[in-house]
């Protein structure tokens, strides 16, 4: 494979749409060899530069250097022609083509064959090998690609990227899916990729990625740019500083301790493939943390506990009554709400506006006898966007031009319409930046000192730490242990959710 | 061009109105006898079986579902409809006609209604595709309204009979009356109840309506159901206005009713669309047809202008919402 170190430039990249300024006059240069992050809260810029050296989109002036020659990418495909490959945060392999195909998808080798000219399928099998095994994977190519794990499907789409030797690879968020110790493994095969010379650009939303993987930070705001600085120079509390300028670090309220009475008793619970035997109990205004890694079963868990999809065995009891917890308009009916862990997917209707998706669930709060009543549902609707500061410009604009956070913002509204009693949060941060992630804090504080518990699932442990009262422990589909902030450190917590597993 | 933003909305926003405004001053100078009350109502009243209908798959499509078989609906509700009326006043019942055409219409909406509501529950508990399920109603409701009349058409209607598809109330269409009425209702329906609201949600994103505490399933019960209700009521005024039951009317209506749906700007990706604007695909469409037949156009010449309305009107719909999206 080629060695040379390649080298990315923008200069005075803009990109300007009708009424927002998206990047201004941004000059940087990424050299080979080396990893670097492109960091910056949500809407700083970040998606229009990496579209932009996609080829997906145009700039309004600036220009693209590839090794100190300036490149113009009309398409994605102009954009692979100059050796600027990306690999997006939605994976894109096709599920039921094998590992192979997928890598060679579109160049499949091919042979005569009395007279015409049909695939080779030894050499489609043998060239994939040749490419994993370059890159030190090791995956059977002839598994269906949908059968891998997220872990391995991005490490597949990666050897995809690579197998066309690019001189520029950009990583969007490859880690957001990803458990802890997947995402080491990948880290590693970034430091093999770097190593050959290719300019290596990723794009995270974890800042405590960054010591570990990145040599260089660059850091977007508004549309510019702040500034590059080497990581062994950069504190966290710095890169903050520049991602974000001032603002406030919240911490949970001194004064925030849960009422005596139980709200939710969990005795028992089991589901086939899912967890077992789950035992616990919630009680009103508490905010309880569950730990685990993914596949541990916490989201199978709180999709339970919600009636999305019913347990097998085991009894929940709602202040001292067992109910079952067969849908969620029943759960809904009991005051207990749940913020799934992919708002996209399974939290809002993108289509539709913000007004109607912050009134979805507490649609006979605003009608009479299914008759709408404007003037209520005007009402809830501002109460909503001013309690929760949901930045919105138009609240007749589909839901899905908001941002990642303020997305977020607008499911958990729609839940609090309800006037909820007990919340189940999967994952109520991924994706979210870091001011709208203490603003979210902030709410469930809110919550608790107004008598509503919440359940928090998490795969940012510290943040779990940060944010509960009451810490359970899940592994492989069972409640091993239960703690409190104050008696544990990060690493404990962290070593906890791991054992038997790594 | 110099354009207050507020001209510009109007102009993406309403673009399809706007044509159909500029299409009917053109006819009116150029048709003669196009801008006259009669010709007008006349209009109304040619599209008003289709458009009963239309507002019902209006809902079905912005739940995401479909419904293929709604031609064949109004076939065999026609049939049905003389069929009961022919056996109440026969010779076993002996019913005067004055009673057995009620309970007739009756029995055939209360069908029509379980024939969608059949749709709904093979889509709710057995996951068949609404496509698929009423594809085979399709075939299906042909062939029973050809068993219930043996291949001939049933003329069992006494001459007053023919006012639900015929008549004039205060110089009004009747069936035009009814299209209006129905247009009416779904609005409401579709814009002031918390029915409406689910029905956008289930077709937007049925999982987050699922997650949201929405009935998603009696959703889809329900809009499929009252479609097939209105193909039904359909039936009736077809029936009425040729004064017979007869198996073979209705050919192809599915197709020229979501072409009428498709024009007014609803997605068949579920989730997006407006009764209102299948109000204006239904009258554009019937407006076209008859400008053309007064501008003595030959038919063939009109179904490749239909054609071409429907790719058009589809192509502003996306460059339009291309614009919102930058």
């Amino acid at each position: 494979m080629d060695s040379a170190v390649h080298r990315l430039e923008t200069v005075s990249l803009r990109k300007e749409y009708p009424g927002t300024l998206a990047l201004d006059d941004v000059s940087v240069s990424f050299t080979g060899g080396k990893i670097h992050a492109l960091i910056g809260k949500n809407g700083a810029g970040k998606s229009t530069l990496v579209k932009l050296l996609a080829g997906a989109i145009q700039p309004t002036r600036g220009s693209i250097l590839v090794n100190g020659e300036e490149v113009r990418l009309r398409s994605p495909r102009d954009a692979l022609r100059r050796g600027i490959i990306t690999v997006h945060q939605e994976l894109s392999l096709v599920p039921e083509l094998s590992v192979a195909e997928n890598v060679l998808l579109g160049r499949l080798p091919r042979k005569p064959w009395l007279g015409v000219s049909i695939i080779d399928w030894r050499t489609v099998f043998d060239r994939a090998k040749d490419i994993l095994t370059n890159l030190g994977i090791d995956i059977d190519v002839r598994l269906k690609a949908g059968r891998l794990g997220v872990a391995q499907q991005q490490v597949v789409e990666i050897a995809k990227a690579m197998s066309y030797n690019p001189s520029v690879l950009i990583l969007d968020e490859p880690t957001s899916a990803l458990a802890q110790h997947e995402t080491e493994r990948l880290f590693e095969l970034l430091r093999t990729l770097a190593a050959r010379g290719v300019v290596l650009l990723y794009i995270t939303h974890r800042l405590q990625e960054l010591q570990r993987i990145a040599d260089t930070v660059t850091v977007l705001r508004n549309g510019s740019l702040v500034g590059v600085v080497d990581i062994a120079e950069a504190s966290t509390a710095r890169i903050v500083q520049m991602m974000f300028g001032e603002i406030l670090q919240r911490t949970k309220p001194a004064g925030l301790v849960a009422r005596e009475e139980p709200f939710m008793e969990v005795r028992k619970l089991s589901k086939r493939n899912a967890f077992r035997n789950i035992h616990f109990t919630v009680r009103r205004g508490e905010i309880l943390g569950i730990a685990g890694l993914l596949g541990s079963g916490r989201t199978e868990l709180l999709r339970a506990l919600f009636g999305a999809d019913p347990p097998d065995e085991g009894e929940i009891l709602i202040e001292g009554t067992a109910v079952r917890p067969s849908s969620p308009m029943e759960m809904k009916r009991l005051g207990v709400a749940l913020t799934p862990e992919n708002r996209k997917e399974q939290g809002l209707v993108l289509p539709l506006s913000t007004r109607l998706n912050v009134c979805l669930s507490s649609l006979d709060r605003i009608t009479t006898g299914g008759f709408l009543t404007r003037a209520r549902e005007r009402a809830v609707v501002e109460k909503s966007i001013r309690d929760l500061d949901i930045a919105v410009a138009n609240a007749e604009a589909p839901v899905a031009s908001l941002s990642g956070g303020n997305q977020q913002k607008v499911v958990v509204g729609k839940w609090l319409n309800i006037e909820p009693r007990l919340v189940l949060f999967d994952e109520p941060t991924r994706g979210i930046d870091l001011q709208a992630k203490q603003q979210m804090f902030q709410i469930i504080w809110d919550m608790s000192a107004r008598g509503i518990g919440s359940i928090v699932v998490s795969s940012e442990l510290e943040e779990l730490l940060d944010v509960c009262h009451r810490i359970l422990i899940m592994r492989q589909g069972e409640i091993v242990g239960e703690v409190r902030p104050s008696d544990i450190s990060l690493d404990q917590l962290f070593a906890a959710c791991m054992e038997e597993q790594a | 061009m110099i354009a207050s933003p507020k001209l510009r909305s109007l102009l993406s926003e309403g673009i399809l109105e706007i044509i159909l405004v500029l299409f009917c001053i053109f006819l009116s100078f150029s048709a003669p006898g196009f801008l006259t009350a009669g010709n007008l109502l006349n209009v109304l009243r040619n599209v008003s079986m289709q458009g009963v209908i239309a507002f019902g798959m209006t809902m079905v499509i912005i739940s995401g579902e479909i419904d293929l078989s709604v031609g064949s609906a109004v076939a065999f509700a026609g049939c049905l409809t003389a069929f009961i009326t022919q056996t109440l006043a026969g010779d076993t019942f002996g019913l005067p006609l004055h009673v057995a055409i009620p309970i007739a219409i009756c029995a055939t909406l209360t069908v029509g209604f379980f024939v969608g509501t059949f749709t709904g529950i093979m889509r709710t508990k057995f996951q068949v595709p609404s496509f698929i399920t009423t594809l085979a109603l399709m075939t299906g409701l042909s062939g029973a309204a050809e068993l219930i009349t043996n291949g001939f058409p049933l003329t069992p209607f006494p001459s007053w009979y023919n006012f639900i598809g015929g008549g004039y109330l205060f110089g009004i269409p009747f069936p035009a009356l009814i299209f209006l009425l129905v247009f009416a209702t779904l609005q409401f329906l579709m814009n002031y109840t918390s029915f409406g609201r689910s029905v956008y949600a289930v077709g937007g994103n049925a999982e987050a309506a699922r997650l949201s505490g929405i009935d998603v399933n009696r959703v889809k019960r329900l809009v499929l159901g009252t479609t097939a209700l209105l193909a039904a009521l359909s039936g009736i005024m077809q029936s009425s206005e040729i004064m017979s039951g007869t198996a073979t009317t209705a050919k192809g209506w599915e197709l020229d009713i979501i072409a009428a749906v498709i024009i007014g700007g609803t997605s068949l990706m579920g989730g997006v669309g407006r009764i209102w604007g299948t109000m204006i695909g239904v009258v554009f469409l019937g407006v076209i047809m008859n400008g053309m037949t007064l501008l003595n156009v030959s038919e063939y010449w009109q179904h490749v202008v239909r054609g071409a309305l429907i790719l058009v009107a589809v192509l502003l719909n996306l460059l339009q919402k291309g614009k919102e999206r930058q």
